[in-house]
């Protein structure tokens, strides 16, 4: 099990039209941007080499026209944090989703669907998870939120 | 493992109730809504929701100088507030290119050891309650008492610490602080270990704790949890020893682990957790090099470079990461919490079924939630 920085060579070769930008910036961090239709495949990779742990997932948005949905993925054994980066069309995001590789990806993907509007295609329940229900559809954490009408 | 055993899928049927517990409820730390589908005293599914109490942290990060957040930091999760500062202040130190100064390295040690004795002995403490061990609460509440006052002999407050600086602490050791902090760990130690065995000798606190609520080491991994209910299963998962950061690489420790994954394990763990932190700040006050705290000119005015990082703390409730977008501006692109408790919280449901009605507030308490930092 490679769960070092050989990995990311491994990566690039396995997918070598799906992966950009690879960056090792330190012994225990590599980055590398991905193209977004194929994030489950590259995921399913990544987990079958031994990165058994998904950290986090987070959405970040650059108007006017795009988003990010960052990805830390990482083992229970070792300490290389790999960050892969999948870049969305602001007007229509959606990504597919990897609950059936990590199971704990439903609830970061829940709230960074509630939080951007990412859509995460085949996420069960895929419904509001922090913010009350009134706020569905409202993405708050958008650059260009103007705020929450304030019926008093 | 499928996702319907975090959801309640259907209505209850006649021989089935739907009871609420929450969102206010005596045993719970803070705010947060369980709702249960049982039959008879088994639990048939569970469903946690969340949000009673979200901040909105993110959002106002991006509306806040980099100093301005430190304080902030602390808010996330109030007993564990010196591990949000470090893990907030080494992120944005990495996007600044400075590292803080040796005396300092230790200082921020002393302090996250300091903070996780005594979130361990309130976490320890309300769980016990829970089971029906009131005097135990008295006990840890009494003991954390001078761990809190050790934590303010330093940083000047005793909840929201607001210690770290980019580059340096707050503030250096008081006069005679050695001394008064080796009697005091001295003390608690010895307090901790008689309490320790009163609850393992306890013939009652043991049938309610032992094989109660049992996560695999497999189960645990796949649900994504990390920290004392990891460790519980024993899988020596410790950012301490598998990510040093500070000084930790200097310092000799153990990662406590046990390997039954039951309520009494988790509990277990903390409790010898606290021993190993009294050993590492003991360390820590012997090898402490002299030098200054801070740098020469804290900056407190901060643009870092465009850039982002990522970095983990071991939390005393597991891992904890921020990730940072800087746009090369004064205020943070993006901001992103990935809280311990926010995993564990989500690992609750599919832990309560098939349990007992009864196990419900132990198996719930015995992973030391934060709702303040599951909702940030």
């Amino acid at each position: 099990m490679a769960t070092d920085k050989t990995i990311m060579v491994e990566l690039t070769d396995a997918f070598s039209d799906a992966i950009s930008d690879v960056d090792v910036p330190s012994a225990n961090r590599a980055e590398a941007r991905i193209d977004s239709s194929k994030v489950t495949e590259i995921m399913q990779f990544l987990r079958d080499k031994g990165f058994d742990h998904l950290s986090c997932i987070s959405g970040v948005d650059y108007p006017p026209d795009k988003m990010e949905v960052v990805y830390h993925v990482t083992s229970y054994s070792a300490p290389l944090v790999i960050t892969l980066k999948a870049t969305l069309p602001r007007d229509d995001p959606n990504i597919d989703s990897l609950c059936d590789i990590y199971w704990n990806a439903n609830w970061y993907e829940r709230e960074t669907w509630e939080m951007f509007g990412i859509v995460f295609n085949d996420c069960p329940y895929l419904k509001v998870l922090i913010l009350p229900e009134e706020m569905d559809g409202e993405w708050p954490m958008r650059r260009d939120y103007a705020g929450y009408p304030n019926a008093t | 493992m499928t996702h319907e055993n975090t959801q309640i899928t259907s209505p209850p049927s006649p021989s089935e109730i739907l009871l609420h517990l929450g969102p206010q409820h005596p045993l719970q730390p803070g705010p947060f809504l369980l709702d249960l589908k049982i039959d008879g005293e088994t639990i048939r599914e569970a469903e946690l929701k969340i949000g009673y109490i979200h901040k909105g942290m993110e959002k106002v990060f991006e509306d806040r100088t980099y100093i301005q957040i430190m304080p902030l930091t602390d808010r996330i999760c109030y007993l564990a507030s010196n591990a949000n500062n470090d893990v907030y202040c080494r992120a944005v130190e990495e996007l600044l290119g400075i590292e803080p100064t040796p005396r300092a390295k230790y200082l921020r040690v002393i302090a996250n050891e300091l903070n996780r004795i005594q979130s361990h002995l309130l976490g320890i403490g309300e769980y016990t309650t829970d089971v029906g061990f009131l005097t135990m609460f008295i006990y840890m509440v009494r003991e954390r008492e001078s761990i809190v006052s050790l934590l303010e002999a330093i940083t000047g407050s005793r909840l929201n610490h607001n210690y770290a600086r980019f580059g340096g602490v707050a503030n250096d050791l008081p006069p005679n602080y050695k001394s008064m902090a080796l009697k005091t760990l001295g003390e608690i130690g010895k307090l901790v270990k008689s309490h320790d065995e009163m609850m393992s000798s306890d013939s009652i606190y043991l049938k309610r704790t032992k094989g109660v609520g049992v996560l695999t080491d497999k189960v645990a991994s796949e649900l994504g949890v990390a920290g004392p209910p990891l460790r519980a299963t024993g899988v020596e998962y410790d950012l301490r020893r598998i990510e040093p950061y500070l000084v930790y690489d200097d310092l000799d420790f153990k990662v406590i682990t046990q390997q039954d994954g039951d309520v009494f394990s988790r509990v277990k763990v903390r409790l010898l957790e606290i021993q190993e932190s009294i050993y590492i700040i003991e360390q820590c006050l012997d090898q402490i090099p002299s030098g200054p705290y801070k740098q020469h000119v804290t900056p407190y005015i901060t643009r870092p470079k465009v850039g982002e990082v990522y970095t983990r703390i071991e939390d005393p409730r597991g891992e904890l990461g921020m990730y940072l977008v800087s746009d090369g501006s004064n205020k943070p692109y993006r901001f992103r919490i990935r809280g311990p408790a926010f995993a564990t919280a989500q690992a609750l449901p599919p832990l309560l079924i098939g349990t007992y009605m009864a196990d419900v507030a132990a198996i719930a308490a015995s992973m030391d939630s934060c709702t303040s930092e599951v909702d940030r």
